[in-house]
């Protein structure tokens, strides 16, 4: 009869004495002294047994609210063989080396299509669903912001205006769009140099700028495209939502809501946010050169004017960084994506 | 030694943690999976294993911890505090004006939430048959977790030692093993010194940085030529942070765990060093960015071997004597009642 070595503690007491578990009958649990004074006769079916857990030690808890415990694990796995108690999954699990190594394959593989795919399509599903008045607060506030901090009015001739607006319809009423959800505003903003950006209920915002770099309708119209196409797309109700599921997701895997844990996670989460924009800038550039080729004209004109503004910008003062920090892809690889645009068709 | 001749010969026990690095990784990573397999669902019971783990590997006087809470509690806990988070996002991101309302909420909630996370915390956790317990009430909770801070930040930090010392007798003072208190008792210059000792140690961290900064910025003129200049300032911040606040919450720790008595005999001691803490997070946070997570398991097991061995008991008898009053005080009715709102928030 399998006998497992340990200590018994008295009923609710830190006191304890040296105890011997064994199963004289199937449905009961005896426990007594090595001299055989016997402590108790418990049934089976009312004792708790802990699950085995590395070598940490196995907990018989008692109905009476005494406690036998063990360091002796497989013995105590022999105790209990064939009583239905006593066995977890989750153990034999991780004593084996090839689960172990299927476990940090799966891991892998869902942490990847979780960021690759759970996460974006979750965004897009939120920002697909986002009610439109909800969207119109949201742009409203935002541009309010701006326009008291960052924005001031447009220095534009009225002439230049309606020209833009011109060009701006050409992208409005192109194939599927209703020209009357997008509005074209000018501003002035030194501090955010050639620059346009989109709202997401449709306001499209050009500064001041960004005309200087611009020498042909084509191009601008391109500009224009590449913004419509956020609006289409609400890659800017997306990126909210992802701002929002990004750390969430990162606590709920690693299960560690401690500082260090939180530390740990500010690094990957900033790369991942701006991995997800690169993307969206990327799907706006490839919709401009469609926009562009549909009008009959050269999407390589989008690529012009970029690589203009990385000149003046970038290369004369040594470099703008490296694209996976940035939000936007590196400019050479935006340059040679729409010249690509050309060739095809 | 004899101390007045009659009382007996403290003991001293120190704390002993026998987990491997390994055996933990296996443990870890079969959560992660099963975690991410079952859409975060398995997290619950991910939580047990992985406390109940660290716990039953850590001993003294050669008894284990035990960590046993049902999952499921934990589980439902961690679907409120989601859905709470999530609600919260939300509605921030999209009606900013709604925040100060949800801190409010937040502030008010605070303190149940904390008292509700140690009470489900030490009532499953044990140490020779007995659980832990502990008693705090909203108005402490309140006064020690949020009155305090704000006491501590509205005054620029001056008082802040003050909200710290409020913060740890709270915690100490209102757990309970066996129906016996705990009791922590330390002066209010010692706190003060510790906090001053981190902010020196943050401000001569960043001035040193700084000046190394600005003699790249003198080399390199602008930003633009160097791009790499203010993540260089991040990179230098983060550390000099980090050890900053390990520097306090290794001393502070060490001095209220120094200064605790249980059962008006019984003391407990803490020599966990600040530098070697420093270096033990620093150098985790690095392997695990360096190998996508998989160093996670190992640096928790570090991290806790030292936490663990740099503690002791220093016990006048051997706590044969204690009973758990649980049992005896309260109905089993009661209990459950008492519990039901105990979960694990994981706080």
């Amino acid at each position: 009869m399998t006998m497992v070595e340990g200590r018994y503690f008295y009923p609710h007491a830190a006191r304890f004495a040296a105890a011997r578990a064994s199963l004289p009958e199937r449905r009961t649990l005896r426990i007594d002294s090595p001299d055989e004074t016997l402590f108790g006769e418990f049934p089976l079916r009312h004792v708790r047994v802990s699950d085995r857990l590395g070598r940490i030690p196995r907990r018989f808890y008692l109905p009476d609210g005494a406690m036998f415990e063990t360091e002796d694990n497989d013995g105590a796995d022999d105790l209990l063989r064939g009583t239905g108690k006593g066995s977890n999954l989750a153990d034999r699990l991780e004593r084996s080396w090839l689960l172990i190594l299927f476990s940090l394959l799966v891991s892998a593989a869902a942490a990847y299509g979780f960021v690759e795919y759970g996460i974006p399509a979750m965004a897009a599903w939120l920002a697909y669903r986002t009610p439109p008045r909800v969207t119109a607060v949201l742009s409203q506030q935002t541009l309010q912001t701006l326009d008291r901090y960052i924005l001031k009015p447009t220095k534009l001739k009225a002439q230049q205006q309606a020209h833009a607006l011109a060009v701006f319809a050409k992208v409005t009423h192109y194939d599927g769009r209703v020209p009357s959800h997008y509005r074209l505003l000018f501003r002035d903003a030194p501090g955010l140099g050639p620059n346009a950006f989109a709202l997401p209920d449709g306001e499209i915002v050009v500064t001041d700028g960004l005309f200087p770099y611009i020498k042909s309708d084509t191009e601008l119209e391109g500009v224009l495209a590449h913004e419509a196409s956020h609006v289409d797309r609400r890659h800017g109700l997306q990126s909210v939502y992802q701002a929002s599921l990004v750390p969430a997701a990162i606590t709920l895997i690693t299960g560690d809501v401690s500082q260090i844990g939180q530390m740990a996670t500010i690094l990957p989460g900033i790369l991942l946010q701006s991995a997800y924009v690169r993307r969206f800038e990327q799907q706006a550039d490839d919709d401009a050169a469609e926009t562009l080729k549909a009008n009959g004209e050269d999407p390589a004109a989008l690529a012009q004017l970029l690589d203009r503004i990385d000149e003046k910008l970038c290369r004369k003062k040594g470099g703008c960084g490296p694209s996976w920090l940035g939000s936007h892809p590196a400019t050479a690889d935006r340059i040679h994506r729409l010249m690509e645009e050309r060739v095809k068709k | 030694m004899e101390s007045g001749g009659s009382g007996p010969l403290p003991e001293r026990h120190n704390f002993e943690f026998r987990g491997s690095g390994v055996e933990f990784f296996r443990i870890w990573i079969l959560n992660l999976a099963l975690t991410l397999a079952t859409l975060g669902v398995y997290s619950a019971w991910a939580k047990v294993r992985t406390r109940r783990y660290l716990y039953g590997s850590t001993s003294v006087a050669g008894h284990a911890f035990d960590y046993s809470p049902s999952p499921w509690r934990i589980l439902i806990g961690r679907i409120i505090a989601l859905s709470f988070f999530i609600a919260y996002s939300l509605t921030g991101n999209f009606w900013p004006q709604s925040i100060p309302g949800w801190y409010l909420a937040f502030g008010l909630g605070l303190p149940w939430l904390i008292n509700s996370s140690l009470r489900f915390n030490a009532r499953n956790t044990s140490y020779r048959n007995l659980r832990f317990d502990f008693v705090g009430r909203y108005i402490g909770a309140l006064v020690a977790y949020v009155i305090w801070p704000i006491v501590g930040w509205t005054t620029f930090g001056i008082m802040l030692p003050f909200a710290r010392k409020a913060r740890d007798y709270f915690y100490v003072n209102h757990h309970r093993y066996g129906g016996r208190a705990f009791e922590t008792s330390f002066s209010t210059l010692s706190i003060y010194l510790v906090y001053l000792g981190g902010i020196g140690i943050f401000i001569g961290l960043m001035a040193a940085a700084g000046a190394a900064i600005i003699y790249l910025l003198e080399r390199f003129k602008n930003f633009e030529h160097a791009p790499w200049l203010p993540l260089m300032a991040v990179a230098v911040y983060l550390p000099a942070l980090t050890i900053a606040s390990t520097f306090i919450r290794t001393l502070s720790f060490n001095l209220s765990i120094n200064g605790t008595v249980f059962d008006g005999k019984h003391r407990l001691a803490s020599r966990v060093s600040p530098w070697i803490m420093s270096w033990i997070v620093i150098t985790n946070l690095i392997l695990t960015l360096a190998t996508l997570g998989l160093f996670y398991p190992f640096g928790r097991v570090r991290l806790t071997r030292y936490q663990a061995t740099r503690l002791a008991l220093i016990a006048v008898s051997d706590l044969d004597e204690y009973t758990s009053e649980l049992g005896r005080a309260r109905s089993a009715v009661g209990e459950e009642i008492a519990s039901f709102f105990d979960f694990g928030f994981g706080l």
